[in-house]
């Protein structure tokens, strides 16, 4: 076992999408930068376990299922030969070349990797446990960006193979008869829509009183229409109370208004949500504060309690995205190397990678609700978009919510095929303060998904042509 | 019979912001007619705010730290009739204290154009989102989190429907350097703060309002004028004789002729004959603004602070009405009820020690004025006349003037005008 001293002007704790970004951004304002990693390649639950293999298989099942539906328009396929090693192996070339790109970047910017578990010694080092033996690392900053986890329940026969979290999800190990998805969130529902396409069989037990809790519902019912149709059962305001394993299956017992008898699974996938990894590396002896679920709490500069540490990501709160890890590593990075940086960001949208899509960002109807605020509403059916109607679908809509004083848009959402790309425009018009009148002044390329957006926009000027509405 | 009454803030001149300093009611309080309800500040004045109407206070809209304005709803109070018999009386401004020697009077229409402009940069009028954000985009909000500028602070922008660009920041900046609330000295090494409780006992007291903010004026008075101070003596042995033989005639009540008066007739006879005195530099630099009128200010030590009221068109008013009514203004500094009014629209200033003593001293400016004119206590002293020396009461005095307008040797003569005026006041006729 050897013990070695290593200097870091910033450490990065886990190269997530977050910490990798902090420790780029670091390097790039002339920073000598050490990122700890545990895993052996960068980029984190993301790009290994979490957005981009899913969003790998997603594509997958997109094709298929959207073969099979092709056949009503007079374009049959048979039925598709589903090689899972194959499947498996295509989603980690993916990855993997993301990966090496990482490491590459890395390399360039010659920030130093250490692969091992980091924790804190003190307020200025952390020790490294890698596979040679134990390290120690002095720094003058460090940016903790050490994640989550998934939320396990702790009566749960986690033993079991065939009891799954997101990251077994994702390995494809197989396809079972029965699938049980124990909430019914983003996660649960893109690994749904995934297991649907292969073939399972898909039961999506919730606790709410919808899917996709927090969104709001008109957003959420075309999808929750559509698998309505595909899935066996979606049992909503209800409870898993036990998992029991059995040699011929998992035995689940519920609980709750809409709950079924006791039923065997060929697996269970639980995605109930993530835990931050907060209370795993040893903050204390930093000084760190750290709250009793595990995150961080940190200000506007990403700096903790402890300042010359500070913590990015699914570590310092919710929404654990990868996208607001980013920016977020930036900040620090960036105020660490002595610019006034500031997390400033009016809103965080979130997608939701089922089909169809729901994306939203800025205020939802359920918040806004809650507040003084006067709004004013439009909803666009996509019923009345060419370009949808010409993919066969018909079930989107386009959400804008714009205050009613000034037309500024203070939120929208969108449902159907690609709405997580659509988002990204009223992102923007939030972002730079536009008003329903800028959007709808905006020329949007006919005939394309982008124009709902500003069909919404023109339901709120009263300059909509594509729609009689009513005055 | 009730009926429901409310106090708000009166007009207090043209003040976009008041701050609370202190609330002296609460939910139930029973206040009677010109009750204090509570204590507001605003950059020039303090004040105590009476009550409009009698009766119960049934709510409290103000909170010590709260900035309000004209028209702020402070209270309301449940009236009963019987309580209001007294004729409501309008909510006066009663007590007024002490504001600063700040350089910010309004002058005449005709100098407005091109004074220079010291309103501190407006802050309120944030444009209205329901997000309580600036309309600015994520670049500008950068821009401005560097500057150090809370972008939510900043007024409608000049961009499309309002939006703050960067140059909107850039000129909030602008304005803040030259504004005159901004601390002066900024870029200049602070002095570090030292532990004197490792020297011994120790308090803290907070400085007023008044003093903080005379503070800030003359420190940025002190960075950006090069002065230069004059010193000399006047003969005013003739004229102190004089002085007492009129205040001799007086009869028992009626006011007193100072020293001063003759000094500022002295003065004012002075700035007649040299215009640039009665001036003031336009804030580019480039051009002296020459006032048409004279107005002086006299430098009054407060139990609150130092406070400047203006004597106004001293050339057309006589020894007697300039003394009447510089007790009178004198008083209502003491007891802190000076409206800002009082002390806006000097032209020059005096700063008179005499009735404590000295031999000299140097006096800062009060800009934007040009000059101020030190007095110290006149002594009897030897004077050589050409043949023996003969006792004369000699006057010390210090002229401080910007040296930017005005040259050594016009302030030497203007201090020889001065001093000829007051060892001869016949001339004050001429």
């Amino acid at each position: 076992m050897s013990e070695q001293v290593q200097h870091a002007e910033v450490l990065v704790l886990g190269g997530g999408p977050g910490g990798y970004s902090a420790a780029f951004r670091a390097a790039d304002l002339g920073k000598q930068v050490v990122l700890v990693e545990r895993y052996p390649v960068l980029g984190g639950v993301c790009l290994n376990v979490g957005c981009i293999p899913s969003k790998t298989l997603l594509h997958l099942a997109h094709i298929i299922h959207e073969a099979d539906e092709l056949a009503e328009y007079g374009v049959g396929f048979t039925k598709p030969n589903l090689e899972l090693d194959k499947m498996r192996a295509w989603k980690q070339t993916v990855s993997k070349s993301l990966n090496d790109g990482l490491a590459g970047l890395a390399k360039q910017r010659k920030v130093t990797v250490v692969q091992g578990v980091g924790q804190f010694s003190s307020a200025n080092t952390i020790t490294v446990q890698t596979e040679s033996g134990s390290s120690t690392i002095q720094f003058d900053n460090a940016i903790i960006a050490a994640g989550s986890q998934p939320t396990k329940i702790p009566t749960f026969p986690y033993g079991d193979p065939r009891l799954w979290d997101s990251t077994d999800a994702l390995d494809l190990k197989e396809i079972p008869k029965k699938l049980l998805i124990v909430g019914g969130g983003i996660i649960g529902l893109e690994m749904a829509t995934v297991y649907h396409a292969l073939g399972s069989e898909i039961s999506v037990v919730e606790l709410m009183d919808q899917i996709i809790p927090g969104c709001d519902k008109d957003l959420v019912t075309p999808l929750a229409r559509r698998i309505k149709k595909q899935y066996k059962n979606i049992w909503l305001e209800t409870k898993v109370t036990s998992i029991e394993a059995k040699t011929e299956g998992l035995q689940v017992s519920f609980e709750g208004k809409n709950a079924p008898e006791s039923e065997l699974f060929d697996a269970v996938l639980v995605a109930v949500g993530r835990r931050p990894n907060g209370l795993k590396i040893s903050a204390e002896l930093a000084g760190i504060t750290v709250n009793e679920q595990g995150f961080i709490p940190v200000d506007k500069q990403q700096r903790t309690n402890v300042p010359n540490i500070f913590a990015i990501g699914d570590i310092v709160g919710n929404p654990m995205l990868a996208h607001k890890a980013v920016h977020e590593g930036k900040v620090a990075a960036e105020v660490i190397s002595g610019h006034k940086a500031g997390f400033d960001a009016l809103t965080i949208p979130s997608v939701a990678y089922t089909d169809p899509e729901i994306a939203w960002m800025g205020l939802t109807e359920n918040q806004a609700k809650l507040t003084n605020i006067e709004y004013d509403k439009a909803v666009f059916p996509w019923a009345a978009s060419g370009r949808s109607l010409s993919m066969g679908r018909k079930e989107g809509l386009t959400k804008i919510l714009c205050e009613k004083e000034t037309g500024r848009i203070l939120g929208a959402g969108m449902v159907g095929p690609n709405a997580g790309e659509l988002i990204a425009e009223a992102v923007l018009a939030l972002e730079m303060g536009s008003d329903a009148e800028d959007i709808s002044l905006t020329i949007h390329p006919h005939p394309t998904l982008s124009e709902t957006f500003a069909f919404a926009a023109e339901m709120i000027t009263g300059t909509i042509t594509d729609l009689y509405v009513k005055k | 019979m009730t009926r429901l009454s409310e106090i708000k803030v009166p007009d207090v001149g043209n003040v976009a912001e008041i701050d609370v300093v202190e609330v002296l009611i609460k939910v139930g309080d029973i206040v009677v007619l010109e009750q204090t309800v509570a204590t507001l500040e605003t950059d020039k004045a303090s004040m105590e705010l009476p009550a409009s109407s009698a009766g119960k206070v049934q709510e409290v809209f103000i909170k010590p730290g709260d900035k309000v304005s004209e028209g702020t709803l402070i209270a309301t109070i449940i009236a009963d009739d019987a309580a209001v018999a007294a004729p409501a009386a309008q909510p006066v401004v009663e007590k007024v204290a002490a504001p600063v020697a700040e350089p910010v009077a309004p002058p005449p229409a005709a100098v407005v154009a091109t004074a220079p402009v010291s309103e501190p940069a407006k802050l309120p009028d944030t444009p209205k989102s329901a997000l309580g954000k600036a309309h600015a985009s994520p670049s500008v909000r950068l821009f401005a989190r560097e500057l150090g500028v809370d972008i939510n602070t900043l007024s409608n922008g000049s961009g499309r429907k309002g939006r703050l660009l960067k140059e909107d920041v850039k000129n909030f900046i602008k304005n803040a350097m030259s504004n005159p609330q901004t601390k002066a000295g900024a870029g200049i090494p602070s002095i570090p703060s030292v532990d004197f409780s490792v020297f011994g006992e120790a308090e803290v007291l907070k400085l007023s309002k008044i003093k903080r903010l005379t503070g800030q004026n003359l420190s940025r008075v002190w960075l950006n004028l090069p002065m230069v101070t004059y010193h000399d003596e006047a003969d005013i042995t003739d004229m102190e004789a004089f002085r007492n033989s009129l205040n001799a005639e007086k009869v028992k009540g009626e006011i007193k002729i100072t020293g001063l008066m003759f000094i500022i007739k002295a003065l004012v006879a002075a700035m007649q004959q040299f215009p640039s005195f009665n001036a003031s530099l336009s804030s580019d630099g480039e051009s002296l603004i020459l006032k048409k009128y004279i107005n002086v200010g006299i430098a009054v030590d407060t139990p609150n602070g130092l406070v400047v009221p203006v004597l106004r068109n001293v050339n057309n008013k006589s020894i007697n009405e300039l003394a009447a009514e510089l007790a009178e203004k004198s008083e209502k500094a003491r007891l802190g009820k000076l409206m800002p009014g009082d002390m806006q629209g000097g032209c020059i200033t005096i700063s008179s020690l005499g009735g404590i003593g000295g031999t000299a001293f140097t006096p800062i400016v009060n800009a934007p004025e040009v000059a101020i004119l030190g007095v110290t206590r006149a002594k009897m002293q030897p004077v050589w006349n050409g043949s023996e020396f003969v006792p004369r009461l000699m006057l010390p005095l210090d002229l401080t003037y910007d040296h930017r307008v005005i040259d050594g040797a016009e302030g030497a003569r203007f201090m020889a005008v001065i001093k000829q005026n007051l060892s001869d006041i016949r001339r004050l006729l001429l």
